[in-house]
């Protein structure tokens, strides 16, 4: 199977360039390669959120994932059909409801909390006050807006996270070797760390030692 | 290798070539009536009921095992890939609290034939001496109704049937293993060389995954998705080592067979087990039950079995069903390394230290911990710096720097509390029935353990040099909530793991572990179904 080379944008500035996971796609099982690439397809429409509940998620989660331009990892997208078909984690905390129902709750304390500081809705706000309100959920110790702060931030967290780096745009962000079956890995030693078909990263794009490239994030962020 | 060939022929059984499953084996599968009275009826197969079935089987008894899960097919079920890999755990509802609420889902139990062990990561350490007798030795914890010794000869077969690969183990009793230790990743030989900067012993394994010719189980490929399931058949699970053999000395396989209830008939015997299958509610005469069902959905079933004999669920008289279940404070540090790592590679098992297994008063605690390689993928890397606080672009920052991170987890061992329990909730799933709610707070030994466990493993990164460190605070391995002891009052079941409260029933699970220690916990609920079965095999079931 040939993968169209457009959908294999880096989502973000390429520590790797030309780096591309897809070009490895024929050597995956058909199983994986059938998972993996229904991803690329078109998302299914939304049916979980309402209209107003996505006018709130969609900047919710660029927020959270740091996503500021197109194309974007269908994150919303691939979040509403795991929430349409009730796909739970396995647990719910006995202070907090389910997670479809969290997610629900959430989007509407987002909202009145964003009228009660800026008198508009969250969804018309700027990046960074969305960033401003999302900072003081994070901060928050015990009750925010009826829902336990720190749980509700582990359950966003966790759910855009598990859809963000299900993508092979965010696997070419990070230079992630993706599916390894039937191939497996040959290199994987000190003296020999990389595949032939692994990309290294280019220190000419990015010159900058590693605490340098947290605070400038960090510096994006605020 | 004939010696556990003659013994189980499991790997022996598995397709040779690129097909994973024996597709005959299953089709050939002998099946039972509902009425036709099985000799036992086990439900769960995963670690302890896959291993009790063949060992049964093999001594030429009846018997079913029942799993709420499928029979998989890794070739048609499973995936080289994280996210797609959700329906290998027990995602049916579970109410969580407690002052230090243990998430469940992916980082515990599974659900369909292999368990658990399907996505378990593949260490497969034995317990040490000390562990047996907790209490005697280090005043907290408990004794166990049995020693090392009395399990020993079990850790050895089980460690040729799954088979082990690791080098000479010199913690608790020092032993070998079947294989030779595996080839290792950036992530094992930097954790390797931290600990011998600091004088601290390390050694590679010990893991169940073939290291050379076993039977027609293929090579490990290095791919490190063993927790997605070993689409290669490299990585051990009672679904190719124990189900194989099983089948071939005609025990039945009942997958998609949720048991909700063990029936007790008026002789205060178990008469058989209750179980829903495409939507139909059935019921499996039998002469014996052995639940194996995991440490949570074990009580669950115990406390949903209540009857007028039981009004407070089977086996629960002196209220220990559900009590002391146990989780390993499990937190992982990640070291950054101006090296390439691209821990994604080879296993997450690689590399153990069990130095800091028993008791140092200087750490102010009892007991003690292991720390182990652990490698997580994309998506559970993202947890970890999530768990830091980090978010939007300092997320994707640190993510973007994934291939230089080196990951290690500490596994500490928690104490065994009476308020650690499984409970019935007042929700109910589909079939009705109330689910299970867990709830667990750590003691200030156990808050001392993941401390001095946290700081060593920075210690070790530091010394082989990584320039930043991320902590994320987890738990592993639930075990406990039926335990094993010497008397009815202190424990649910005795030594052979018959309980004491039902002569025909049997609990052969995680579940029964009194104690934990700070090792991985299969290979000891392995090497207890094992011996279990001998007991039950030698003495005919009799009661
Ligand atoms: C991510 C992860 C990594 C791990 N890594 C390791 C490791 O490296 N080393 C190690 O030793 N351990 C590891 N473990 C733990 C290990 O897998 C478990 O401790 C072990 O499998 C538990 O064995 P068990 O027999 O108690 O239950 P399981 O193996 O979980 O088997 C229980 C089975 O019972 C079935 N079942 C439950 N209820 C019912 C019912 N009512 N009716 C019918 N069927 C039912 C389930 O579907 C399941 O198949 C890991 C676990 C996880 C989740
Ligand atoms: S790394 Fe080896 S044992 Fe683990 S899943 Fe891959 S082939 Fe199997």
């Amino acid at each position: 199977m040939s993968v169209d080379p457009d959908l294999a944008h880096p989502a973000g500035r390429p520590r790797y360039p030309g780096y591309n996971v897809l070009d490895q796609a024929r050597h995956w099982d058909d199983v994986t390669k059938g998972v993996v690439l229904g991803r690329l397809g078109p998302p299914p429409p939304i049916r979980f959120f309402s209209p107003d509940e996505e006018a709130i998620v969609r900047p919710l989660v660029d927020r959270l994932l740091g996503m500021d331009e197109e194309p974007r990892v269908p994150v919303v997208e691939m979040l509403d059909a795991q929430l349409t078909e009730r796909i739970g984690p396995g647990y719910r905390h006995d202070d907090m409801p389910d997670d479809w129902d969290a997610w629900k709750k959430s989007l509407k304390a987002l909202d009145d909390e964003s009228r009660h500081v800026y008198a508009a809705g969250f969804a018309d706000l700027t990046p960074g006050q969305q960033r401003d309100i999302l900072q003081k959920v994070q901060d928050t110790d015990g009750d925010w807006r009826g829902l336990p702060a720190a749980k509700l931030w582990t359950l966003w967290m966790r759910s855009v996270c598990q859809h963000f780096y299900a993508h092979p745009w965010a696997w070419n962000e990070i230079g992630f070797g993706g599916p390894a079956y039937p191939r497996g890995y040959k290199d994987h030693t000190l003296k020999s760390s990389r595949e032939p078909w692994e990309v290294a990263e280019v220190d000419a794009f990015d010159p900058e030692p590693w605490a340098q490239r947290v605070e400038k994030a960090k510096r994006r962020q605020q | 290798m004939n010696r556990v060939r003659r013994r189980n022929e499991s790997a022996w059984l598995i397709p040779k070539g690129d097909e994973r499953t024996n597709h005959r084996l299953r089709a050939d599968m002998r099946r039972f009536e509902d009425a036709d009275e099985v000799d036992v009826a086990v439900v769960g197969c995963g670690a302890g009921g896959g291993v009790l079935t063949q060992r049964l089987a093999r001594a030429g008894w009846k018997v079913v095992a029942f799993d709420a899960g499928p029979f998989w097919d890794p070739d048609a079920d499973w995936v080289s890939d994280e996210a797609g890999s959700h329906h290998l755990y027990w995602t049916e509802p579970r109410v969580i609290g407690g002052d230090d609420p243990v998430p469940l889902g992916n980082n515990n139990s599974g659900r369909g034939v292999g368990g658990s062990m399907v996505h378990f990561a593949g260490y497969a350490p034995r317990f040490h001496p000390s562990d047996f007798r907790t209490y005697s030795t280090d005043g907290v914890g408990f004794d166990w109704p049995i020693c090392y010794d009395d399990l020993e000869p079990y850790y050895r077969q089980m460690e040729e049937e799954l088979p082990v690969a690791g080098q000479r183990w010199p913690w608790g009793k020092p032993h070998s293993y079947p294989h030779s230790p595996h080839p290792l990743g950036v992530d094992g030989e930097l954790f390797l060389l931290g600990c011998q900067r600091l004088g601290i012993d390390a050694r590679v394994g010990p893991v169940a995954i073939t290291n050379g010719r076993f039977g027609n189980r293929p090579h490990c490929i290095y791919r490190g998705f063993c927790l997605q399931g070993c689409k290669v058949n490299a990585k051990a699970s009672p679904l190719i080592t124990h189900v194989p053999d099983a089948l071939a000395h005609g025990a039945e396989i009942r997958p998609n067979s949720f048991v909700s209830r063990v029936a007790i008939g008026e002789d205060g015997r178990a008469a058989g087990v209750v179980y829903w299958k495409d939507g139909k509610e059935r019921f499996q005469r039998a002469r014996a039950v052995a639940v194996a069902g995991y440490s949570i959905e074990t009580p669950r079933l115990l406390l949903n079995s209540a009857c007028e004999r039981f009004p407070d669920g089977l086996c629960n008289d002196h209220d220990l069903v559900g009590r002391f279940v146990m989780v390993q404070g499990a937190a992982q540090t990640a070291g950054r390394f101006e090296h390439e790592v691209r821990m994604y590679k080879t296993p997450p098992p690689g590399v153990s230290t069990e130095a800091f297994y028993e008791t140092d008063e200087t750490r102010g605690a009892k007991r003690g911990f292991s720390i182990q390689t652990v490698a997580p993928l994309p998506i559970a890397w993202a947890e970890h710096v999530a768990s830091e606080g980090h978010w939007g672009h300092v997320l994707r920052e640190y993510m973007k720097d994934y291939i230089h991170w080196a990951s290690l987890g500490v596994l500490c061992e928690f104490l065994p509390l009476a308020h650690n329990r499984v409970v019935l909730a007042d929700e109910t799933d589909r079939h009705g029935l109330p689910v299970a709610k867990f709830l667990y707070s750590q003691c200030d030994n156990d808050k001392a353990l993941m401390k001095a466990g946290t700081q060593a493993m920075k210690e070790i990164l530091a010394a082989a040099e990584a320039d930043d460190t991320v902590t994320i605070n987890r738990y592993a391995h639930l075990v406990g909530g039926c335990r094993m002891s010497a008397d009815e009052r202190s424990g649910v079941v005795d030594h052979t793991l018959r309980t004491f409260a039902v002569p025909n029933l049997y609990i052969t699970d995680g579940s029964v572990l009194p104690t934990q220690g700070a090792a991985n916990p299969a290979l000891t609920i392995m090497a207890l179904a094992a011996r279990a079965a001998d007991h039950l095999i030698a003495t005919g079931g009799r009661s």
